[in-house]
């Protein structure tokens, strides 16, 4: 119990730099348009040190694969919340794997380590 | 007493109409969180070096991850090899890093992550079995060639974090 109470108040003194994208599991279905397939995913950007996430599509070697978002770049303001839609060609679907969304950051101007998140859903 | 029986049961018909259950609904995702909990510094002991080491003025990177399904995520943690940014350098830098299981939120459960985690180069792979949270942390040296010294300016290097889906 007193693990719990301290686990509790150092995540609640600590300040959060959070990066999320949901689902894990995303489902690829039929779109408005023929042969082309989209699935919708969800992210919440709490690291306020980013604000620009870029969107990505792999197959089960990391080989980047053609898709298509409003922005392949988003821009997700701090504690902000975007649903985006993410659209693949029906050839590509079976070779569809992973589709991960990975923090941009900037440049700074002191000595130290960045930190670069990247979140990969894998679509079953 | 027909007639207060009578509205006795009269009185109840309406509430039974209104005794319906009013259901709640929603909907919990599993998802894995990265949290940077503090970004790493570099401190300078000599001339040719920087490192996160507390001894020397770093501090070390720490990044936590909270996974809310087991057997759903690996994580892939990669220490830096190169500068981001930096000065013009007048020599080759030679680099060591490791990341390490900090924190665990489940010692039963989650004991087995660091003798567990696979090795490759920077980089350091560790498979999360069970939910909770767990902390890593990331120690990173960068040494100047010749033991020359690292010119003035500023200094990033990145610290690759990723959770995939298995």
């Amino acid at each position: 119990m007193k693990k719990l109470i301290v686990m509790l108040v150092l995540l609640m003194s600590s300040p959060l730099y959070a990066h999320e994208m949901t689902p894990t599991y995303p489902k690829l279905s039929p779109s408005h348009l023929d042969n082309v397939y989209k699935t919708t995913m969800e992210m919440f950007n709490k690291r306020s040190d980013v604000e620009y996430y870029e969107i990505g599509v792999f197959d089960a070697d990391w080989n980047p694969i053609p898709f298509v978002t409003s922005y392949q770049v988003i821009r997700i303001r701090y504690l902000g919340h975007v649903t985006f839609d993410v659209y693949i060609r029906k050839s590509d679907v079976s070779r569809a794997t992973y589709i991960c969304s990975i923090s941009k950051l900037r440049k700074d101007s002191s000595t130290k380590t960045q930190i670069a998140s990247r979140i990969c859903s894998k679509f079953k | 007493m027909f007639k207060k029986l009578l509205i006795s049961i009269l009185f109840m018909v309406p509430f039974s109409v209104y005794s319906a259950d009013v259901p709640i609904t929603g909907n919990v995702q599993s998802r894995c969180v990265i949290t940077t909990d503090t970004p790493g510094v570099y401190g300078n002991p000599n001339a040719y070096t920087l490192t996160t080491a507390s001894t020397d003025g770093g501090v070390q990177p720490i990044v936590r991850y909270d996974v809310t399904l087991a057997n759903a995520y690996y994580v892939e943690i990669t220490a830096p090899s190169s500068f981001s940014s930096s000065p013009s350098l007048p020599d080759t830098v030679t680099w060591t890093g490791n990341t390490e299981v900090k924190t665990v939120s489940d010692a039963t459960n989650m004991g087995s992550y660091e003798t567990s985690k696979v090795e490759y180069g920077y980089t350091d792979k560790y498979d999360l079995t069970a939910t909770g949270s767990v902390w890593f942390k990331t120690s990173s040296t960068a040494s100047l060639g010749g033991n020359k010294a690292f010119p003035g300016g500023n200094y990033t290097a990145l610290v690759n974090v990723e959770c995939i889906a298995k």
